[in-house]
């Protein structure tokens, strides 16, 4: 009899386990769930046997050979002056993860499992350089939206294929290929396979970047596993003045063609320029009769842009365009709502909705229903960073919807019979003249969008549901009547028109806006930011346009504009024409991130606001 | 009471399903179907076809010969480097480059097709042919490739852990080779060299990404007691091609 239930006992826990097993996805993939098919737990090491000079010490100046680069990341590559690191902004970068894993030292391998459950929720691979934690998210949750934010380690999704643990990883920051200045852009994206023999990993990386990449980049290494904690594994970086003096619009870079450093590699090794170079035909083996045959003054050709016309933008947009409005939590209790043109940001709490900016109009009625979502409370001030139609379209109606009690029932109520049944409208002087038509060429906005709390100093400033708010006046940047908003405590920066990830900046030359001025205005928000970590997090920024950042996104796009500044400016010192300058193409190798060739704002007007503004500055 | 009898339930659940978890017995050739399954029939992945090399690490000493006496990353003995050092730079297309320990960094392409249970990688670079058996080597005979054993390596159950759905990720596997009793040849093209007790441990696995064309995957461990100060790992890929554009057969030279 005890036989027996033995058996049964037996057969029964055998079935249980085909069963169980026979819910497992087919097709060698099994994703999450409580069946990992390899674990990677433990300590690991990178084997530094390829490559080794280039990961460990360092790589050297313009050495590209092998990386299927683009004009633009070849052009970004020699403009860039390893002197950008004593950049205060640039010292704490941290490594994109597309490097960071073929980066020098030790890593960190553990599974997050549901207590309960036991589900396999993610996992975690802690790189000790940088304190790169990236986490490979195994419970099928998807992806964010394009405007959600980036990070250097991005956001990653991992399944079990066969034997390898497959990881797709986006919102990428940008940052380096190489640390010779190779750039890898904000629109990477990232495949991994991860593939365990024994006590060793074989891993292989496709890196796809449409910016800077003329093909996916892959790219094998090894790992192979430590037995014992190696240690070491923080990595705190603080900056600190490097180069006194220095001017803070002054980004160190090199023009065109002017690569002090251009053949040092080359000459070095005997690699002929045109191998050092790169591109996607160094990859193979048919380049090996290019290298004997093109001559390095030919090669020299192309550090500089090539003739014809500009690329365009291959960013993904983060605007839906769905006619949704779209509503992304912040920090405490500000969200950003994406989808009507301009980002709106509402701030809700006891006293009523702050709003800042009010989107394009086009969808009000529905930014109007997610504030009242968000908060019952009324809409009680709404704060204009510009006076553009993309930030003020939706004044009218959300002013009309909203109220203001503190002046209900006060001596200002009394002599203006009325107030307080309406939300009020803050902005910079400037702003409600150009939209009233007092000062420019502008038509004149329906009375009831003008902001009537305006200031004309340097700040304005309003205590509002446990926050102190705080308006910034920006002159001659975007316009001459530019704000960014600063939530202080929830610690979030509004940029309005001066900064967006969409598009080269909006230099409203016409309504006063200048290149120093947008330079300046970028510099003014990274006077107000703080890192979390390796330069990123911490205070966070909301761009005109785009997706939330943080103080990196800000850096690499004032450094972008600083650069096209410099570029222009010295050709109008050479006695270059406005005619000279476009042709020159001095944008080449932002164009695929920034550029347009048509619509409300091209790469044309952009460099012609520059030279414009460089020869006859505002105010002059 | 009740209990131990639950206690007994639990112990016998789990050692049910691990013994369900081990993987299925490998046959003679080290195949996936178990006694009388071979070739292709056993493979875990079709490892078959055209595949363009990919330069993308190293670059400097793979795409052309580098410097005299730059060992680059190897971990080269003092014997390593002497050897190294005294390569004559005319000798840059020596066949010795093209043998198994430096085959796979070539730039070029790879065929490979089964000839009958055994592998054939044809190399265009070099005009190289390997030949991966399973089980007993037949039909090699040494030399530059050397002899060269192949097995399909299944998922280890030691690294899945404990589950109740036995394998993970539904199988999977690397084809492995082991390949001895080359003659010397170089590591790198700059006469990095490798001696006659060499080993080469290779793992071949098959990458399918996705949009894109699927990538053979090799990480190799080199062991040499003549040349190498310890083992040396690298890996390469290649990308497989739709057809045989760009195969294009070089013979090295024999000198």
């Amino acid at each position: 009899m005890k036989v027996l239930r033995l058996s049964l006992i037996l057969l029964g826990c055998a079935a249980s386990a085909w069963l169980l097993d026979a819910q497992a996805p087919s097709g060698g993939s099994a994703k999450g769930g409580p069946a990992p098919a390899v674990d990677f737990s433990g300590y690991w090491t990178g084997n530094m046997q390829e490559d080794g000079a280039e990961r460990g010490a360092g790589p050297e100046l313009v050495d590209y050979g092998g990386i299927p680069i683009n004009e633009a990341g070849r052009l970004w590559a020699l403009s860039y002056d390893t002197s950008r690191l004593t950049s205060r902004f640039h010292q704490c970068d941290g490594y994109v993860a597309p490097y960071s894993v073929r980066a020098i030292g030790n890593t960190l391998v553990w599974e997050e499992r549901d207590p309960k459950l036991r589900t396999l929720i993610a996992i975690h691979w802690y790189s000790q350089t940088f304190e790169g934690h990236r986490v490979f998210w195994m419970d099928d949750r998807p992806h964010p939206p394009a405007y959600a934010s980036h990070s250097y380690m991005g956001f990653s999704t991992g399944t079990f294929v066969g034997n390898a643990l497959r990881v797709e990883t986006t919102h990428l920051k940008q940052g380096w290929f190489r640390r010779n200045g190779l750039p890898e852009s904000d629109q990477a994206t990232l495949t991994e396979f991860f593939v365990r023999h024994g006590d060793h990993i074989t891993y292989t990386s496709v890196v796809n970047d449409p910016v800077f990449l003329s093909e996916p980049w892959i790219r094998t290494t090894d790992f192979y596993r430590q037995p014992t904690d190696p240690g070491a594994w923080l990595f705190p970086c603080d900056d600190s003045e490097q180069i006194v003096g220095r001017a803070p619009d002054q980004v160190p870079n090199y023009l065109f063609g002017a690569h002090p450093y251009l053949d040092e590699y080359s000459k070095k090794n005997q690699v002929p320029l045109i191998g050092a170079l790169g591109g996607p035909d160094t990859l193979y083996r048919e380049f090996e009769s290019k290298l004997a045959s093109v001559s390095d003054a030919k090669a020299r050709e192309l550090t500089r842009p090539a003739p014809g016309p500009s690329a365009t933008s291959v960013a993904v947009d983060p605007d839906p365009h769905d006619g949704e409005i779209h509503v992304l939590p912040i920090r405490n209790n500000v969200y950003m709502l994406v989808g009507d043109g301009g980002n709106i940001v509402v701030q809700t709490g006891d006293e009523g909705a702050f709003v800042v900016d009010t989107g394009a109009g086009k969808l009000t009625s529905k930014v109007l229903a997610e504030i009242r979502r968000l908060s019952t409370k009324p809409i009680r001030y709404i704060a204009n960073t510009s006076f553009h139609a993309d930030y003020t379209g939706g004044n009218q109606v959300l002013k009309n919807a909203g109220s203001d009690p503190s002046v209900v029932g006060t001596f200002l109520a009394l002599n203006s019979p009325g107030v307080g049944a309406t939300a009020t409208i803050m902005a910079h002087e400037n702003v409600a003249a150009r939209m009233t038509g007092s000062l420019g060429n502008n038509q004149p906005t329906p009375s009831d969008s003008w902001p009537i709390d305006t200031y004309l100093a340097d700040r304005h400033r309003q205590f509002h549901n446990g926050d102190s708010i705080e308006m910034f006046y920006m002159p001659h940047a975007s316009t001459d009547g530019d704000s960014i908003v600063q939530f202080r405590r929830a610690d979030i920066i509004v940029a309005g028109d001066i900064f967006n990830t969409t598009q080269y900046p909006f230099i409203d030359v016409a309504n006063g806006g200048s290149v120093q001025g947008e330079i300046s205005a970028l510099n003014a928000i990274l006077d107000r930011t703080v890192f979390e970590h390796s330069g990123e997090g911490g205070t966070l920024v909301v761009p005109g346009r785009g997706y939330l950042c943080d103080e990196h996104e800000v850096v690499e796009y004032r450094d972008m504009v600083a650069i096209v500044r410099d570029r222009v400016k010295a050709l109008i010192a050479s006695g270059a024409s406005l005619e000279q300058v476009l042709a020159a193409k001095v944008t080449t190798d932002y164009d695929k991130r920034y550029g347009a060739n048509s619509g409300p704002w091209t790469t044309r007007m952009f460099v012609t606001a520059v030279y414009q503004s460089l020869k006859q500055p505002p105010g002059k | 009471m009740r209990v131990a009898k639950s206690s007994s339930g639990m112990i016998l659940l789990a050692l049910a399903s691990v013994l369900h978890a081990q993987p299925p017995a490998a046959g003679p050739g080290g195949g996936r179907g178990g006694p009388g399954r071979a070739g292709p029939a056993a493979a875990l992945f079709d490892p078959t076809g055209y595949w363009v090399a990919q330069i993308t690490e190293d670059w400097k000493e793979r795409i052309h010969p580098a410097a005299k006496g730059d060992v680059g990353s190897i971990p080269v003995s003092a014997a390593g480097r002497r050897e190294a050092a005294a390569w004559d730079p005319a000798s840059s297309n020596s066949c010795k480059a093209y043998g198994v320990g430096g085959i796979l960094r070539m730039p070029g392409r790879l065929h490979i097709n089964w000839e009958g249970n055994n592998l054939k990688i044809e190399s265009d670079a070099g005009a190289q042919t390997r030949v991966l058996s399973f089980g007993t080597p037949s039909g090699q005979a040494g030399g530059l490739q050397g002899v060269s054993v192949a097995s399909w390596d299944h998922l280890a159950p030691a690294l899945t852990g404990f589950t109740l759905r036995g394998r993970g990720g539904g199988g999977g596997g690397s084809l492995k080779v082991v390949t001895t009793q080359a003659s010397p040849g170089y590591l790198a093209r700059n006469g990095v060299p490798y001696g006659a007790k060499a080993t080469f441990t290779e793992y071949y696995d098959r990458q399918e990404v996705p949009g894109g064309p699927a990538l053979l995957v090799v990480s190799v461990e080199v062991t040499d007691p003549d040349y190498l100060n310890g083992p040396y790992w690298y890996s390469v890929h290649f990308k497989k091609q739709a057809d045989a554009a760009g195969w294009n057969p070089q013979p090295c030279d024999a000198r």
